[in-house]
């Protein structure tokens, strides 16, 4: 039987709908039984969509100067390698 | 739907950073590169990281040209990087080292019993939509901050799977890992995700 650890452990596999079709099934016969699991792929689920809303990380402006500064470098010599503009 | 009366914006952007247009550079520059860094990041030191991705955006303007939308830009661009660091961890000869034995985080397994049950299960239901929860600015520098802890391959993987959206495939496939050992990565990196906003809720503190 699917204990509470194993549900866990296979937690994430159940909220992208990873799993074969009977551990699907023993998990949501798991589910209806036991709230404590229910509450944890509940709140495991909610963590997964608050990553998902969560910006993808802020740009380092400082890092994205620095890669302006190449790419303008760049730019210019393939312009004039390549006929110019 | 006929696409030439609803031109995709990205085709259009590629169209520009073909012609070698600067401000289509600039806009792409800040749109991919937390991305690109996020790749380079599994890979490499973050500082190493940040020369990749700078190196790599210079090799584009040549390597766009053949570009042929076979991939989305997002994904070419992750691969450029990927490959790139793959290149330097060869050269050095070294390797990522990621476990991969343990799907379950320690600090999560410690909360059930022998027999497999909670001993300390969730006490609150995260009972806030992600919208509602982000709008919250000390929640968004705490998650800023347990990211920033996590290990380079977790938040990798749980970055340009959630954050980026890239299907399982191409993450496999752009950070060399096999389906069960990304699952595994996936699964730790959402549980301390799952455990930060838990205290949060209970105790208001990151």
């Amino acid at each position: 039987m699917l204990m509470c650890r194993d549900l866990a452990g296979i937690a994430s596999d159940y909220i992208d709908g990873e799993l074969t079709g009977r551990q699907n099934v023993s998990v949501k016969m798991h589910l209806m039984m036991c709230k404590d699991c229910r509450t944890f792929i509940g709140n495991l689920r909610a963590s997964t969509n608050l990553m998902k809303a969560h910006s993808s990380g802020k740009p380092d402006e400082e890092l994205m100067r620095r890669i302006d500064e190449r790419v303008t470098e760049a730019l210019l010599a393939w312009k004039e390698n390549n006929g110019g503009e | 739907m006929d696409t030439a009366m609803h031109p995709d914006p990205q085709d259009s952007l590629i169209e520009d950073l073909k012609r070698g247009d600067s401000p289509a550079y600039k806009k792409a520059v800040r749109e991919y590169s937390p991305g690109m860094l996020a790749v380079a990041r599994f890979y490499l030191d973050p500082s190493s990281a940040e020369e990749i991705v700078q190196d790599c955006w210079v090799t584009v303007i040549d390597a766009i040209q053949k570009f042929e939308g076979r991939s989305g830009l997002k994904t070419w661009l992750h691969r450029i990087v990927a490959n790139r660091c793959k290149n330097k961890l060869r050269s050095s000869n070294r390797e990522v080292a990621t476990d991969f034995s343990e799907s379950l985080d320690p600090e999560l397994a410690d909360r059930f019993n022998a027999k497999g049950r909670w001993d300390l299960p969730p006490k609150l239901k995260f009972h806030e939509s992600a919208d509602t929860l982000m709008e919250k600015d000390a929640l968004s520098d705490c998650l800023d901050k347990h990211l920033s802890v996590l290990p380079e391959t977790q938040r990798s993987a749980l970055m340009l799977y959630e954050a980026h959206q890239h299907k399982s495939e191409d993450v496999c496939n752009i950070l060399d890992v096999s389906a069960s050992n990304l699952r595994v990565l996936l699964h730790r990196a959402r549980q301390k995700i799952f455990l930060m906003v838990e205290t949060f809720q209970e105790t208001g503190e990151c």
